[in-house]
């Protein structure tokens, strides 16, 4: 194999790479072919990205001393709140994904052009019908929906002309015209200050609406906006019974803007207020500065549990990410790859992210899970007693 | 060794407290300091706490080496943090020191025991006794154990019975003191009760705040203000909110051959308690223009870390700390790769110290656990402009400087609002006289009776 020797060669490849592998799982890819799309992934990015290339030496890493994805450098974060990091020229920028946060804080920013966006979409699609849509196939022949049917989906956030720099909204976008499902509806709003909202009215007569006609729906939206309705459901005692196969998807920690929950209980208020069985709710881990997400997949009863048990204890919901995309659970301590159920911050390798860079070292903590993770969520990096670390 | 089932808080876990478990426990407080502690005099509870302090400090002391023993796994500290942090604390603990400091806070050693009259009140022939609250709830923050054996003694010399509410897995040297206490002195001993469970219990915390006449709350001021609404405003309560602390080198330290005693002394502090007092400091700031520069001071600095972390290792932190100093180093070191502005200096294969050296003053709160700023400043206008955001909330400023100038310097950081200035090197050293965030600590515990003659 020859190392791409541009940017466009690599996004074809990668774009190739996806489509071959998007009905694939993580463990049967090819472990040789995303090395070197992975290194010469490095390499373009080492050259092209001076922000980056300062850190891989201040590291000692080049692309002539690397031998393995695995020794490619992750650059923190942080960096994307600091620096551009990216090799898209200002005038070829077409969208900036900003991840959330306090707005007192300078967000991560993730630039796109038409190329990288286009290389975006096809890598959240497979995923997302694989892990949220999987069932439809098995409703179909089931006779629950026509074969024509597309499922109508709600969507918690705001539409994306209302927020054009949510990576979010602008996913839930895509899926909706690339699952054309028409009928879908954003039922999110933005409040006089910015925050994220939903429009109950309009959101319970989407719902209503699934139930009268029997057809099932598909919810998506962060946890937080499922928490606000949730609440709603629960002062005003409603509890509904979606049409069965009907699914969830939910994504995202708190970050103060709504109580936070742990995920077992919110997923036992979801069955409970809307009557989505755990087995039909998926997570997301997703973030603005990656191109692809993991979901959880898979739901591993833990040993000794009581089977059934009402508020879902003794489950484990292990997150994967697509073929393309290695991540790796690393000690706090020593940086080194922690061993199987131990805790340490996760690392993501992720090969559609080839504009900005590849290897990023997140600031969540996740368990080590086989080739999965268990998510524990964001680091206590949260500024003790309200002084901001970025105050300059 | 079997810790005897003295205190509520020697029940196993699996028990749990009741709110009526707790009011029976204050009245049963308060029967045994009518009757063991209230007749006892100053002198007599001194020479008590005198003995138990020298007892703590002798190696084969059996309630030390419990706590020796057992706090590194429950409170996270090593061995050798532990001792010279309990050393620290006992070594103060002499009956010449409680003396003197009933008598700075109180005008007379005896003034808890009878009407006594001093300096002035003699002309205007009055004279006054002081009362201690009858019982004294302490509602403890769990980061450092001294700060709460500090106010279980200023209880004993208040004659207050007591009751030791601890942080959630904080009740371990409390505990043990108690223990201690009562095993020298049994009465003593039934005046005090601890208990632990974790904050925001409403039902415990209010069963033991109905019985007590005087509150005092360590913790986040988030803590404070939720305790405060439930503390009727009949009862005294006195908080102790999150203060953060700093240390302020001048360039004559800088100059001298003392830079390597300088040295010592900064990581001595960001050493002790790991650095998890309100005491420790979060930064140094260093004046520019001395011999050795604030980047070199920061470079000595870590070395001086790293030779101390043989001899005085950090231990280990649960993984959401490491995390913490982790995306934390991640922040700087992208930073100092970019400028020569920023420098980072850590521990190899651990997060065991952090030393982040930046030219922009701006003050910023450490994420603590052996993780120290350095910053170079001007002079101490330019410091104190670039803490102004957590002016008020200082406690300690642990300065380095010649004897002339460090006069000046006291007065300007008292001016600014500092409540504690003290020599490097003893940040996390107070005597046992000092006066905590500004306020005399067993003076404000007190109720006098004037008699006018």
């Amino acid at each position: 194999m020859i190392e791409h020797q541009n940017i466009s060669s690599y996004i074809a490849a990668c774009q190739d790479f996806i489509r071959r592998h998007a009905a694939t799982s993580n463990s049967e890819s090819s472990e040789d072919e995303f090395d070197f799309l992975a290194r010469s992934l490095f390499r373009l990015q080492f050259t092209g990205l001076l922000t980056y290339r300062r850190f891989c030496e201040a590291r000692g890493s080049t692309p002539d001393s690397v031998g393995s994805w695995r020794q490619i450098p992750a650059l923190p974060v942080a960096a994307f709140k600091e620096f551009e990091v990216t090799t898209i020229a200002p005038t070829d920028r077409v969208a900036v994904f900003h991840s959330s946060g306090t707005t007192a804080q300078t967000p991560s920013r993730h630039f796109h052009n038409a190329e990288s966006l286009a290389l975006y979409e096809a890598s959240l699609l497979s995923p997302f019908k694989t892990a949220v849509l999987g069932d439809v196939d098995e409703l179909v022949a089931t006779e629950r929906v026509r074969p024509l049917d597309k499922l109508g989906f709600l969507i918690l956030t705001p539409p994306p002309a209302q927020v054009p720099n949510s990576s979010l909204a602008h996913m839930f976008d895509t899926v909706r015209r690339e699952f054309e499902a028409n009928d879908s509806v954003f039922t999110g709003k933005l409040d006089p200050n910015g925050a994220w909202e939903i429009d109950i009215d309009a959101t319970l007569f989407a719902l209503r609406g699934s139930m009268c006609t029997n057809r099932p729906i598909v919810i998506l939206g962060t946890a937080f906006s499922f928490v606000h309705l949730l609440d709603y459901f629960e002062s005003n005692n409603i509890r509904y019974r979606l049409a069965e196969g009907s699914l969830v998807m939910e994504t995202g920690g708190y970050k103060g803007r709504s109580r936070a929950l742990p995920r077992q209980e919110l997923h036992a208020l979801i069955t409970r207020h809307l009557g989505v069985p755990p087995s039909n709710i998926v997570c997301e881990y997703g973030m603005s500065e990656l191109s692809s997400q993991a979901y959880d997949s898979v739901v591993t009863p833990v040993a000794g549990a009581r089977p059934g048990s009402s508020n879902d204890e003794g489950v484990r919901r292990v997150f994967h990410f697509p073929p393309w995309v290695k991540c790796r659970i690393i000690s706090a301590e020593t940086g080194e790859p922690v061993a199987d159920g131990e805790t340490g911050i996760i690392q993501v390798f992720d090969l559609a992210n080839a504009q900005s860079v590849m290897a990023i070292q997140t600031e969540d903590l996740a368990i080590q899970r086989g080739d999965g993770f268990e998510l524990i969520g964001r680091t206590a990096l949260a500024e003790p007693r309200g002084c901001s670390l970025m105050a300059r | 060794m079997n810790i005897p089932n003295y205190f509520l808080s020697d029940l196993p876990p699996e028990a749990s407290l009741t709110p009526l478990m707790l009011t029976e426990a204050c009245d049963t407080l308060k029967r045994n300091r009518a009757r063991y502690l209230l007749p006892r005099s100053t002198d007599e509870l001194i020479r008590t706490l005198d003995a138990l302090g020298r007892q703590w400090l002798v190696p084969a002391y059996p309630w030390r080496k419990l706590a020796l023993e057992r706090a590194p796994e429950q409170l996270h500290f090593t061995r050798q943090t532990l001792e010279r942090g309990l050393d620290s604390f006992f070594r103060e603990l002499t009956g010449e020191k409680l003396e003197s400091f009933v008598v700075s806070e109180l005008g007379h050693r005896h003034r808890l025991d009878d009407l006594v009259m001093t300096g002035n009140e003699g002309r205007e022939r009055r004279s006054g006794i002081a009362r201690g609250p009858e019982l004294l709830l302490h509602i403890t923050a769990g980061n450092v154990p001294n700060p709460t054996l500090m106010s279980m003694v200023l209880g004993i010399l208040a004659r207050s019975a007591q009751f030791v509410k601890c942080a959630f897995g904080s009740a371990l040297l409390p505990s043990l003191f108690a223990h201690s206490i009562y095993e020298a002195d049994p009465k003593l001993g039934t005046c005090i009760e601890l208990a632990e469970w974790p904050g925001g219990k409403a039902d415990l915390e209010d069963a033991v705040i109905a019985e007590a006449d005087t509150v005092t709350v360590t913790g986040s001021d988030e803590t404070i203000n939720t305790l405060r609404k439930r503390i009727p405003s009949d009862r005294r309560c006195l908080a102790y909110g999150n203060r953060v602390s700093f240390g302020y080198i001048t360039r004559e330290a800088m100059s001298g051959f003392g830079v390597s005693r300088v040295v010592e002394d900064a990581a001595a502090d960001v050493i002790a308690w790991n650095q998890l007092g309100c005491l420790s400091p979060h930064l140094f700031y260093v004046e520019l223009g001395g011999r050795t520069t604030p980047d070199e001071f920061a470079s000595q600095l870590a070395t001086e870390l790293d030779r101390r972390e043989q001899s005085e290792p950090r231990g280990p932190v649960p993984t959401h700390v490491s995390a913490s100093i982790a995306s934390r180093r991640s922040f700087y070191e992208v930073r100092a790769a970019h400028s020569p502005e920023t420098r980072l200096w850590t521990s190899a294969n651990s997060t065991a110290w952090t030393v982040v050296q930046e030219t922009d003053p701006t003050f910023l709160l450490s994420c603590l656990h052996r993780f120290v700023h350095v910053k170079a400043v001007d002079n101490v206008d330019h410091a104190l402009r670039a803490a102004e955001i957590v002016r008020g909330k200082v406690s300690t400023v642990g300065i380095a400087a010649a004897e002339d100038k460090a006069h000046q310097l006291a007065v300007t950081f008292a001016r600014w609002g500092g409540t504690r200035i003290c020599p490097l090197g003893r940040m996390q050293k107070p005597p046992l006289t000092w006066r905590h965030d500004g306020r005399p600590a067993l003076a404000d515990l007190i109720t006098w009776t004037d008699w006018e003659q």
